[in-house]
């Protein structure tokens, strides 16, 4: 399985056989069509305009990435493009890598010891895996939400206020208005604007993911990871959170990992499945949900694994 | 069938959905036989026995939706399950409308049966047992999820729809020589247009199928041999014949 | 079936039996001591006690002097001690992690942990007093801290890995440097364990002896100065109880109790304040 992929990396989102389906006349008007291509109705809902149909621009673009923990190779060339304003998701069984991917996009995997990734990742024309890169500024770029809510030990407020003071000099009115406008964004002001002085920790397992989210954006980063961001949450909870993403996706390019397929398929435009530490396959999210091109993701995601 | 799923109740009630559409078929199969059996001869109580008949297979296919539904609400069905239960639904959809153009073929039988025989009543049944063959391989097709199988169905359609354009001429013909036949002819006509109709739908079933197994549509233009829609006969040229 | 399950119902009341009883006989002597000490220890309790220095032997007195003394070294060596420990800890616990030098220290600092404290006490006796000449508060002071930084140090680093790693990467994927996840995060999470820690260190050296017999010795009256020998109630203790005076062996009771009580209270406050943080996260 060396280049697995059954389809070019570079894919457009919009193959010119489906933008055709707009405008050529139905080819034959009696019969209906034999299924209908699922993807093509999914994209033309009303009122979806130009950009959903213009090609998004590749916000930041893995290029054969290796990573090693220490001996053990857990990524083997992986080369994946991440669409800006989209949300791409990663899936696979456990200890497939997705995770690991995700945490070499912001070198949060450099926190500890014996952990290398060769390779690049090219955000905004420069490769972040470059040694000597300022990693905090790295990451002050790009925002990560944890599986688990991770509130710091201190006020709503400060929770959000934390990054932004690590890196602007703002008054006490521009970080109120800040704060706020996060907090609103992630869909939580509404229920903890009367207790901002309220310990982070005293929120609810979902509203705690929201104040986590809210304070990934509230330093303004331009790429969001999101690694299994709602599998400690009930489902009304996760639902919240699948509307934040695609609220979010407006702004942001979004990396997802999940264990729940069908979060995937919810909240994603475009699909990575891996397994064992290689990218299977790469494609549209609907493309890999209705027909996928390779048999180890049909196998994988109809649940007809080993 | 590829892999088994984990959870192997799935694959059971998948196969309960093969094999419910499988029986639809073998039920479009025998209908539309018998139908065409009651117009060669002139069998009234045969042809009465297919329009009854058409009630199972209607509620074969109102049991195929309700697992359907039960398949995707309850197991979230993702790419080749997908596709399996969707175009299910789709072939039943086919399937339905077969039987209930057989049972229409055999209550014409019936009026049919009430006139004299006529010499020209023989041309219908050639053409009806072509349809029937394809509905025939259509279902085999589906039973061996064989996508090329399909296709040979699919392009098989152009000839039934030639073979429907001539008959259309010559009814047409038949009627303008002699308005007694008229009304004869006009049954026959409707039972042509009908048996053309089942090829269409066994068109239908190949192109589902050819989704089901590859995963995308069947795009290319598919060759048609049906020109009657653009047939006029003007009286005058009838009347100079 | 039954007499399976009538076998494990007996072992059962077996063991349940001779855990009561173990329970049992480590109380009792527990609540022996405990007793003993009220019973001769609540009537050299009074105002003198606090009032007045301790008494030549014959006459009455009290054991202000070795009160002052012991808050004096104890705050002292708290001061030495808790910063070092800390960020000793701090280091073993976030930077250290995974290094040899850092398993080399943890496994020293173990050592030290379970060192016998008259090992210590002769060790600043050697660095210290043998040096200056003299008996001195510094040195016991220095003593207590010795014994307090090992303790400081495990409580540190236990608390400070009982943060979750997620908590770390959170803040460091803001883009926080590495000193201010630590301050501002990890260790606004380990606070109150780590007080705990501090709390429980100095429950420990409260009650040592044998250190500070070596190092500040004793005084008998009051003093303030460091560079002289200072009074302490375990040493007071150890000399009153071993003298042959009923008034002196009175006194010993007392500071016995006070010793026990303010230690209870520093147990019992880390206690409030490990199940306060427990509670809150």
């Amino acid at each position: 399985m060396n280049s697995p992929t059954a389809r070019p990396l570079a894919t457009e989102p919009d193959s010119p056989d489906r933008a055709s389906d707009d405008t050529a006349p139905p080819r034959q008007p009696r019969r209906p069509l034999a299924a209908p291509p699922i993807a093509a109705l999914v994209q033309r809902k009303p009122g979806d305009e130009a950009p959903k149909t213009a090609m998004p621009d590749v916000k930041a673009d893995v290029r054969h990435v290796n990573f090693f923990y220490g001996k053990f190779q857990a990524l083997h060339d992986i080369s994946v493009p991440l669409y800006d304003r989209r949300v791409t998701a990663f899936i696979g069984p456990s200890g497939c890598g997705k995770s690991t991917l995700l945490r070499i996009l912001n070198r949060i995997y450099e926190l500890y010891p014996g952990q290398t990734a060769t390779g690049e990742v090219i955000l905004d024309g420069e490769n972040i895996l470059m040694p000597g890169l300022d990693l905090n500024r790295l990451r002050a770029k790009i925002g990560m939400v944890f599986q688990k809510p991770t509130p710091f030990p201190m006020a709503i407020y400060d929770n959000i206020a934390f990054g932004i003071r690590l890196y602007e000099k703002v008054s006490k009115s521009e970080l109120d208005d800040r704060v706020e406008s996060a907090l609103r964004r992630a869909a939580l002001w509404d229920e903890v604007k009367d207790k901002l002085r309220d310990s982070g920790l005293s929120l609810s397992g979902g509203q705690q993911q929201r104040l986590c989210i809210a304070r990934a954006i509230a330093i303004e980063p331009e790429v969001l990871l999101l690694d299994e961001p709602a599998s400690a949450l009930d489902p009304i909870s996760t639902q919240r959170i699948e509307e934040l993403i695609a609220e979010l996706k407006a702004d942001y390019c979004i990396a997802m990992v999940t264990h729940n397929m069908q979060q995937a398929a919810r909240s994603s435009d475009y699909t990575a499945f891996l397994y064992l530490g290689e990218l299977v396959e790469f494609d549209e999210t609907e493309t890999i949900f209705t027909h996928p091109r390779v048999r180890r993701t049909e196998d994988y995601i109809t649940g007809r694994f080993g | 069938m590829p892999a088994e799923h984990i959870i192997k109740s799935y694959d059971e009630e998948l196969a309960r959905l093969n094999k419910m559409v499988v029986e639809m078929g073998g039920l479009a199969e025998s209908q539309l036989a018998a139908a065409i059996d009651a117009v060669v001869r002139r069998d009234s109580a045969l042809a009465a026995r297919v329009v009854e008949g058409d009630a199972a297979v209607d509620q074969i296919e109102r049991d195929l939706d309700n697992l359907a539904i039960r398949l995707f609400a309850l197991r979230q069905p993702m790419a080749r399950d997908l596709r399996e239960i969707f175009v299910a639904l789709k072939i039943a959809s086919d399937l339905e409308r077969i039987c209930d153009y057989a049972a229409n073929v055999a209550k014409r039988s019936i009026a049919l049966s009430q006139a004299p025989p006529v010499q020209l009543v023989h041309a219908l049944p050639r053409m009806a047992q072509f349809a029937l063959l394809l509905v025939k391989d259509v279902i085999d097709a589906y039973v061996e999820h064989d996508a090329d199988k399909a296709l040979e169905v699919w392009k098989r359609d152009e000839e039934l729809d030639e073979m429907y354009s001539s008959l259309f001429r010559e009814f047409l013909t038949y009627m303008m020589e002699d308005p007694r036949n008229i009304g004869t002819c006009t049954h026959l006509l409707f039972m042509a247009k009908n048996i053309e109709r089942i090829g269409d739908h066994a068109t239908n079933i190949a192109e589902n199928l050819y989704y089901l197994v590859h995963g995308t549509p069947l795009t290319q233009a598919r060759p048609k041999g049906d020109k009657s829609s653009l047939e006029v006969v003007a009286p005058d040229r009838a009347q100079s014949r | 079936m039954i007499p399976l399950y009538a076998r494990r119902r007996l072992t059962n009341r077996i063991i349940i039996g001779l855990s009561i009883a173990a329970t049992g006989f480590g109380l009792l002597w527990l609540v022996m001591v405990l007793g003993t000490l009220l019973i001769n220890g609540a009537s050299a309790i009074g105002p003198a006690l606090f009032a007045q220095m301790t008494p030549p032997p014959g006459s009455s007195g009290g054991l202000l002097n070795a009160i002052a003394g012991s808050v004096v070294m104890t705050g002292i060596a708290t001061l030495i001690g808790t910063p070092t420990g800390i960020l000793a800890g701090t280091f073993l616990a976030e930077y250290a992690r995974g290094s040899q030098f850092g398993e080399l220290v943890r496994f020293i600092n173990d050592i030290l942990l379970s060192a016998p404290s008259i090992i210590i006490g002769l060790f600043v006796y050697e660095a210290m007093v043998v040096r200056m000449g003299h008996f001195s508060a510094w040195a016991g002071a220095v003593a207590l801290a010795i014994i307090m930084v090992p303790v400081i140090v495990r409580t540190t680093e236990d608390m400070l890995r009982l943060v979750p790693s997620a908590l770390r990467e959170a803040a460091a994927a803001l883009g926080a440097p590495k000193w201010k996840v630590v301050v501002m995060v990890t260790y606004r999470a380990a606070l109150q364990g780590m007080v705990t820690g501090v709390l429980l260190a100095i429950a420990r050296i409260s009650g040592e002896t044998a250190p500070l017999l070596f190092t500040a010795l004793n005084n008998q009256f009051w003093s303030t100065d460091l560079n002289r020998p200072m009074a302490n109630l375990p040493v007071v203790i150890f000399q009153f109880a071993m003298s042959p005076y009923a008034d002196w062996q009175v006194l010993a009771w007392g500071g016995a109790l006070l010793i026990t009580v303010s230690i209870l209270v520093l147990n019992i406050t880390a206690r409030i304040l490990a199940a306060w943080s427990s509670f809150k996260s």
